[in-house]
C-alpha cells in the first residue's frame, strides 16, 4: 500500500470540534495536520469594553477551564489597578482554581480517556467503540467502567467547592480582581473540606490505582506519542500582595536545562492559520478561504521553536514526575497532578482564616497595558491588554491548547501534537483512529480555547 | 390498569386468605411501566459555537446523576463530548440514528450558529466528502427531529459567541430553523433547567413556553422577584462594593430584567448562586446578553445600551414578573 490520507473527523471525547488529517505510507503516519474547526473570535469581542468585564467574558472562552481564564483576566487588573491582595484571597482564589483543575482531569481521564482503552457497556452513549485493541478482562472491564459512574460525583463535587466559594460554575462569579467577593465562612470551609475528602480518597483509591492499571496494561505507550521534548509551564497557583510568587514554579525545559521564561520570546505565526495580516496594522483578521492553511488555531513559539504544555511539563518541572514524553507520561502526570492537588487544597483550606471578603478593589489605574501569565490545566495561558482608560484597545489571549496543537510554522516544523502522531506505526486500517486517538487525547485538547 | 380497577383489586385482596396483593400488582405495574414508558427520549446533542459549558453543566447534574439520565431518561445517540465512537464511526452514527429516530429524537443544539461565508466559522465533521458545517447539520437535521431544544443562551440568541462585532455572523438556532424552538437558555445552562426541560418531554410532552421560547417553569419570574436581597433593595439599602452584603443593584446587577430562579435553585446540587457570593446577576439567560448587560459591573444608567433597553430604575411595587 502506497501513502494514502486518513480523515480523523470528528476526534470525539474532546473539548470542542477537532480533526485531524493524518497521511499515511504504507503503515506509518508520515504527516499530520490537526484542524480547530471553530473560530468565535474573543479577541476582537473584547475591544472596546470595559477592561473589568474581562474576568468574565474570557471565562466564556472555555466551559471546562474558564476559572483560569477568569484567573488570568483578574491578575491582568491587578496590574493595571496596583491592587494588593490579602493572603486569605490568595487562599481562597487558589481554592477555586484547582478544584476546577479537579473537575477538569478527573473528567479527562474517565469521561474522555477511559473510552480509549476499556470495553463500555453496549448502550448509548457508548455504542460502535472499536474494540481492536482492549486488553483488560471482563472483571477489569466493569470496574473500570464502574468507577467512570464514581468520577460522575467525585467531578460533581469538585464543581461543588468551586461554586461554594464561587457562587456557581462553570464561570464562577467571585474570583475578581482585588480579591475574592465571598466571605470565607466557617461552614463553607468545613462543607468544602468534607467534600475534598471524598474527591481524595477517589483520587487516591481509584483514579491512581487506574491509572497504574493501564499503564500497566498498555506500557507500549510509553514508547508511542513522543515529543520533542521541549516543555514550558508559566507556574500556577499565585501567592503574595502583588501575585509575585508562584507555588509550582516556571521554567522552560529543553534538554535537561531548566530557565526562566521570557515572554519576550513568544511569538505567533499564522503561516497556516485562516487568519492574514491586516495592512498597515500589526493585527490579524480571519481568512476561512486562505491557502495552505488548515487550522483556527495559530502556532505559537519560543525562541522559534514549538513547545509543549500541561501536567507533564508542571510535574517534570517540579520534580514530581522523572518519566518521559509520551503518550502514557502525559497520563500519568496528570493523574499525580491531580492527587498532589487534593493535598495542596487541603493545606489552604486549614489556613484560610473565616472572616469578611478580603477583596480591594482600586479605582485609579496605574498603567494601560499589562500581561498576565500562569498555567491553566492544559498548560501556558496568557492574556494581555491594552486599554485606554478603562477601554480595551488590543486584547490578545494565548492559550494552552495553542502550544500543543500548534499548526506548522512557517518552516514547516511540526507542533507537539502533529510531532507526536508523526512516526506512528498503524499495524492495520481498524488502528487509523485508536491509536492517533490515544496519542490526541493524552494532551487533553481543548478547541474552544485554542482557537477562542 | 385504570385507577377504580386499582381500588377494587386492593379491596378484593382485603378479604383473599393469603393476602398477596403485591404478588398481584407487581406484573401490573411493570406492564404499565412499559406501555407508558415506551422508550428513553432519543437525544442527538450537537455542540456547535460555544465554549462547551453547557456540556460540562450537563455533567454537574444531580439527581438525577449524569449516570442515571443517561440509564433511565434518555438515549444519547450522538455527543461529540460523550460517545465512545469516533471518526467515521460516529458520524456513522449520527446519520443512522436521526433516520432511524425521524420525527421522533430531539435535537439538542449547544452553540451558535455562524452564518457568515456559509457558515465555515464552524465544521462539526470533514469528510472526503467536503465541510459539515454546524448551519448545514443544524438546517438538516432539525427538521427530522421531534423537538430542538437549543441549550445555553449562545443556542438560544446567539450569546457571547454573537457579542459584538460578531466578525462570525453567528445567530441563535431559531433564526435558521422555521420550527418551533426549546430554548433553554443560561451561561452555561443550569442543569436542573435542561434535564428539567427533558424529563418534561419524556413525561408530559412540550412545556409551556414564555414569548422567548423558554420553558415558563424555570424562567418564568425574574431574579429580582425571588432574590434573597430584595428587601434591601425595597429599602434603597444599596451595596457600596462588590463583597457587600446589601443589593447589588448598584454594582450592576441586571436581576429586575432577567428571567431565571436561580434565587431559589442556585447551582451546582444547589448551593450558591452569583448574588450570595456578594456579585451582580448578570443576565445571563438574557435575549441580548452578553451585550446588554455591559459594563458587567456599572449600575442600570450606565450600560452601553441602557437608551434602548428598559433602563429605569424598577420601583419598589415592581413585582418583577417578566412582561410577555
Amino acid at each position: 500500500m502506497s501513502q494514502h490520507k486518513v480523515i480523523f473527523s470528528p476526534v470525539t471525547r474532546v473539548s470542542g470540534l477537532l480533526s485531524v488529517e493524518l497521511t499515511v505510507d504504507n503503515t506509518y503516519i508520515c504527516e499530520a495536520d490537526v484542524c480547530c474547526s471553530m473560530f468565535r473570535g474573543y479577541e476582537y469581542i473584547m475591544r472596546n469594553r470595559h477592561v473589568a468585564d474581562a474576568v468574565y467574558l474570557t471565562q466564556r472562552i472555555c466551559g471546562i477551564c474558564s476559572t483560569a481564564h477568569g484567573a488570568i483576566a483578574s491578575y491582568l487588573l491587578d496590574q493595571l489597578y496596583d491592587n494588593d491582595i490579602e493572603e486569605n484571597a490568595q487562599y481562597i482564589r487558589n481554592i477555586m482554581l484547582a478544584a476546577d483543575f479537579l473537575q477538569n482531569h478527573i473528567r479527562h481521564f474517565y469521561f474522555f480517556e477511559l473510552p480509549d482503552y476499556v470495553i463500555m457497556p453496549e448502550q448509548p452513549p457508548f455504542l460502535r467503540q472499536n474494540c481492536v485493541d482492549c486488553r483488560f478482562d471482563e472483571e477489569e472491564n466493569r470496574r473500570l467502567a464502574s468507577n467512570y459512574i464514581r468520577a460522575v460525583k467525585a467531578s460533581e463535587q469538585s464543581h461543588q467547592i468551586l461554586a461554594l466559594f464561587g457562587g456557581k460554575a462553570p464561570h464562577q462569579h467571585s474570583f475578581l480582581h482585588g480579591g475574592v467577593a465571598v466571605a470565607p465562612t466557617t461552614d463553607k470551609i468545613l462543607q468544602a473540606l468534607a467534600l475534598l475528602k471524598d474527591i481524595r480518597d477517589f483520587a487516591e483509591r481509584y483514579m491512581m490505582a487506574d491509572t497504574n492499571l493501564i499503564a500497566n496494561r498498555y506500557n507500549d505507550y510509553f514508547q508511542i506519542g513522543k515529543t520533542a521534548g521541549r516543555f514550558l509551564s508559566f507556574g500556577l497557583f499565585k501567592f503574595g500582595e502583588k501575585n509575585d510568587k508562584s507555588l509550582l514554579k516556571k521554567g522552560v525545559l529543553e534538554n535537561n536545562t531548566l530557565t526562566e521564561p521570557r515572554l519576550d520570546l513568544i511569538q505567533e505565526d499564522i503561516a497556516h492559520a485562516w487568519f492574514q495580516r491586516k495592512k498597515r496594522l500589526a493585527e490579524t483578521e480571519p481568512a476561512p478561504h486562505k491557502p495552505g492553511a488548515y487550522t483556527w488555531t495559530k502556532a505559537v513559539l519560543y525562541q522559534g521553536n514549538h513547545f509543549e504544555g500541561g501536567p507533564l511539563a508542571r510535574m517534570k518541572i517540579n520534580g514530581h514526575y522523572t518519566g518521559g514524553t509520551s503518550t502514557m507520561d502525559r497520563i500519568i502526570a496528570r493523574s499525580i497532578e491531580t492527587l498532589l492537588l487534593t493535598e495542596l487544597m487541603e493545606e489552604w483550606l486549614n489556613k484560610l482564616a473565616p472572616g469578611l471578603p478580603p477583596i480591594k478593589q482600586k479605582s485609579q489605574l496605574l498603567s494601560n497595558q499589562a500581561i498576565a501569565v500562569m498555567d491553566a490545566m492544559r498548560g501556558p495561558l496568557l492574556h494581555s491588554a491594552l486599554i485606554t482608560n478603562e477601554e480595551v484597545t488590543m486584547y490578545d489571549i494565548i492559550t494552552p491548547t495553542g502550544w500543543n496543537f500548534s499548526p506548522k510554522d512557517e518552516y514547516r516544523n511540526r507542533g507537539p501534537v502533529e510531532m507526536a502522531l508523526v512516526g506512528t506505526h498503524l499495524p492495520t486500517p481498524d488502528f487509523k483512529y485508536v491509536i492517533p486517538g490515544r496519542i490526541i487525547r493524552s494532551f487533553d485538547p481543548c478547541i474552544s480555547c485554542a482557537t477562542h | 390498569m385504570k385507577y377504580n380497577d386499582f381500588l377494587k383489586l386492593c379491596e378484593q385482596y382485603k378479604l383473599e386468605k393469603d393476602y398477596s396483593l403485591s404478588a398481584k400488582l407487581i406484573p401490573c405495574v411493570h406492564k404499565f411501566l412499559d406501555q407508558s414508558n415506551k422508550r428513553k427520549l432519543p437525544v442527538i446533542w450537537l455542540e456547535t459555537s460555544d465554549s462547551g459549558d453547557n456540556n460540562i453543566a450537563f455533567m454537574n447534574t444531580t439527581y438525577p446523576y449524569l449516570q442515571q439520565v443517561f440509564t433511565d431518561m434518555i438515549d444519547l445517540l450522538y455527543s461529540n463530548t460523550f460517545m465512545a465512537a469516533q471518526g467515521t464511526d460516529a458520524l456513522d452514527l449520527l446519520f443512522e440514528s436521526a433516520e432511524e429516530f425521524q420525527g421522533a429524537f430531539v435535537l439538542i443544539v449547544e452553540g451558535a450558529i455562524p452564518t457568515k461565508d456559509r457558515g465555515i466559522y464552524n465544521v462539526i465533521a470533514r469528510t472526503n466528502n467536503g465541510n459539515i458545517t454546524a448551519l448545514d447539520a443544524v438546517t438538516n437535521l432539525g427538521i427530522l427531529a421531534q423537538h430542538v431544544v437549543a441549550v445555553g443562551t449562545c443556542a438560544s440568541f446567539g450569546g457571547a459567541s454573537s457579542a459584538a462585532p460578531n466578525t462570525t455572523g453567528s445567530v441563535g438556532v431559531g433564526s435558521v430553523l422555521k420550527q418551533e424552538i426549546i430554548n433553554v437558555s443560561g451561561c452555561p445552562v443550569n442543569p436542573d433547567w435542561l434535564v428539567g426541560t427533558l424529563a418534561h418531554l419524556l413525561m408530559y410532552g412540550k412545556p409551556e413556553l414564555d414569548n422567548l421560547g423558554r420553558p415558563k417553569l424555570f424562567y418564568g419570574n425574574t431574579v429580582h422577584r425571588h432574590c434573597q436581597r430584595r428587601s434591601y433593595f425595597d429599602n434603597n439599602d444599596l451595596a457600596k462594593k462588590l463583597g457587600d452584603v446589601e443589593c447589588m443593584f448598584s454594582q450592576g446587577c441586571v436581576g429586575p430584567r432577567t428571567g431565571a430562579d436561580c434565587p431559589y435553585r442556585q447551582w451546582i446540587d444547589h448551593v450558591s448562586w452569583p448574588v450570595k457570593v456578594n456579585t451582580p446577576c448578570i443576565g445571563c439567560t438574557n435575549q441580548d446578553f452578553p451585550d446588554a448587560s455591559a459594563p458587567f459591573f456599572k449600575p442600570f444608567p450606565e450600560k452601553s445600551n441602557s437608551q434602548q433597553s428598559s433602563s429605569q430604575k424598577p420601583s419598589a411595587n415592581d413585582k418583577g414578573e417578566i412582561k410577555s
